[in-house]
């Protein structure tokens, strides 16, 4: 009988305090991506194997099982490619560009992931339809305000741009390419050294791709790596970040932007900016996103989109490092009465909700000490007392 | 950003005494910084850095999690861990390899022979993916010191241990058949450290590149 007080493996409780702060920074973001005209959707938690593999899920990291019919299932890994298998089906007459937003629960079946269980939540957009800068602009100022509105001070959006590197490395094989693209990702500047130096490429060209994951800085780190930039792929690159940030500072959000051309992302799909959220003294990203032109495709139709998410559990411990505490949920009043008052305590407990008080109302009647204890016990921060 | 603390963490052992020398090079060391120190964390407040000093095999856990802004550490415990760290620069020293060895006088024709058959290490995940690698089933045994007597005991086959010279090796007679991989020091980062206090942490890996 052990597992029975148990939950599974990589899965939580939230208790009253931490599903309240819970609750209070989602209802902030989705009032936040809705004043910003996107719409919510809900998709099923679960969708077949093939829609989460198409665009990139790895199958190992779901969960799956299967259904009547011997089909596999798996939980939705991330919340891009159910949204992307809706807009290329049942939203697929809508006017563009389509505007949507989502907050649930994904499952990755990984063990080791930062900050995190294996069923975690997460709020998000997707921006789809539109190619220009402008609307990668809109998704990071909406990023950026959604850290804002959960309550963080001190954060900082990190934003690359895919195609700068893709643009240096464009003469390479496809085996060359992944390898360093894996070396730039994961920062393995010693490995970077040694991959490239077994190319064999020019003195120049080599040391160009070396230093991509040190191109790491404010915006005047643009102008070293457009320096850097031998083609038009990666020159554009740089362009297309300028441009957004010129849009972001219009939007009040560039203070917060720092760049990083080595910022690839785990996804294989972006192919253009990219870009994370980091706090200090949390090692891992609190929110991250990208545009990914060529996803849709995989769903029958080719169309430019953008977006990102924000992790819940993750923005949380981020508040609760920097001070900031989301869970007062204002215990305003515990209202008991004497034996024979129940009705006016109805009454009463009835008229102070209509002010908007949360008002616990005692099942029971008590004297005015018990009461009083229960008030403390509970936590209350007013006794009305009806004798 | 000056005004923000970097936190360093060293391992414990043979990779202690090098590190901290050569940080002491580039003027990042604190007083008292020295391994048998009773201290946890070692405090430098002038230069504004936190020294930690930790068993080897957690050194990139305390980076993963941003617990330790950077750290240095050896390749093979990198590659055994396999947290997602920022490796940034070899730094020579701590020269070893991964191998596998086996006892002289009972030694097999090829390596495939040792299939299904038992092998201890304190790498079992790197001994795993090699042996995969090679289309082979192993039983592995984890230990955590001495690999040497796994043999000897009748515990195991064969063992996937770290080698500097090979004296230890020699000594329990047993001789290495395969060259699995390479390791040196590493300075590694954490992903938001390094971008966060990306400069004080590029200095760093520029003044130690100047004297490596």
């Amino acid at each position: 009988m052990a597992g029975i007080l148990e939950t599974p493996y990589g899965t939580r409780d939230f208790l009253p305090k931490e599903a309240a702060a819970k609750r209070a920074i989602e209802n902030r973001i989705a009032k936040l991506f809705a004043e910003f005209g996107y719409e919510e959707v809900v998709t099923p938690t679960m969708e077949f194997l093939e829609t989460l593999t198409i665009s990139g899920g790895v199958e190992s990291n779901l969960f799956k099982m299967f259904d009547q019919q011997n089909r596999t299932l798996a939980l939705h890994h991330e919340m891009t490619t159910p949204i992307a298998r809706l807009a290329m089906s049942r939203l697929k007459d809508s006017p563009l560009p389509l505007k949507l937003s989502y907050n649930t629960s994904v499952f990755r079946f990984r063990k080791n992931q930062l900050g995190r269980q294996c069923e975690f939540y997460q709020s998000g957009v997707e921006l789809l339809g539109a190619s220009n800068a402008f609307a990668d602009a809109e998704i990071i100022a909406l990023a950026t305000n959604a850290l804002k509105v959960a309550g963080l001070k001190d954060f900082t959006i990190c934003l690359g741009q895919v195609e700068f590197a893709n643009g240096l490395m464009e003469n390479l094989s496809a085996a060359d390419k992944a390898e360093i693209k894996n070396a730039i990702e994961h920062h393995d500047i010693v490995g970077l050294e040694k991959i490239v130096d077994a190319l064999n490429l020019d003195k120049n060209s080599a040391d160009t791709l070396k230093k991509i994951p040190k191109l790491n800085g404010g915006i005047e780190i643009l102008e070293t790596a457009r320096v850097l930039a031998n083609n038009d792929k990666s020159r554009s690159a740089i362009n297309n970040l300028e441009e957004i940030y010129k849009l972001a500072e219009i939007y009040g959000v560039a203070d917060r932007i720092i760049f990083d051309l080595g910022i690839i992302r785990d996804f294989e799909y972006y192919t253009g900016m990219v870009f994370e959220a980091y706090a200090p003294n949390v090692g891992y990203s609190l929110a991250g996103g990208g545009r990914y032109d060529n996803m849709l495709a995989d769903f029958g139709l080719a169309c430019p989109a953008t977006g990102f998410a924000v992790g819940i559990e993750r923005i949380l411990t981020a508040c609760e490092k920097q001070g900031i505490f989301n869970d007062a949920r204002a215990k305003d009043i515990y209202l008991s009465y004497s034996e024979s008052k129940i009705d006016a305590a109805i009454k009463k407990a009835l008229a102070l909700r209509e002010e908007g008080k949360i008002v616990e109302l005692s099942l029971t009647a008590q004297n005015k000490i018990d009461a009083e204890k229960s008030k403390i016990e509970k936590g209350y921060s007013e006794l009305i007392y009806i004798e | 950003m000056i005004d923000e603390y970097i936190t360093i963490a060293l391992p414990k052992g043979k990779l202690f005494g090098l590190s901290a020398e050569l940080l002491k090079k580039v003027g990042w060391t604190a007083e008292g910084l020295h391994e048998k120190s009773r201290k946890l964390v070692i405090t430098n407040d002038a230069a504004k850095l936190k020294f930690i000093i930790t068993k080897t095999a957690d050194v990139p856990t305390y980076v993963e999690y941003g617990a330790a802004d950077i750290g240095i550490i050896g390749k093979d415990v990198i590659m055994e861990s396999g947290k997602d760290i920022y490796e940034l620069l070899d730094l020579g020293f701590g020269k070893c390899h991964l191998m596998m060895a086996v006892p002289k006088d009972k030694k097999r024709a090829r390596l495939e022979d040792y299939a299904h058959t038992r092998v201890a290490t304190k790498f079992p995940r790197l001994a795993k993916n090699f042996f995969v690698s090679r289309g082979m089933q192993m039983e592995y045994i984890k230990l955590n010191g001495s690999i040497e007597l796994g043999p000897i005991v009748g515990l195991s086959e064969s063992i996937v241990d770290i080698v500097e010279t090979g004296t230890t090796l020699r000594e329990n007679n047993l001789e290495e058949i395969v060259h699995i991989a390479d390791s040196t020091a590493r300075l590694i980062a954490n992903r938001v450290s390094y971008r966060l206090k990306f400069e004080r942490i590029n200095n760093l890996v520029t003044e130690l590149e100047k004297i490596l």
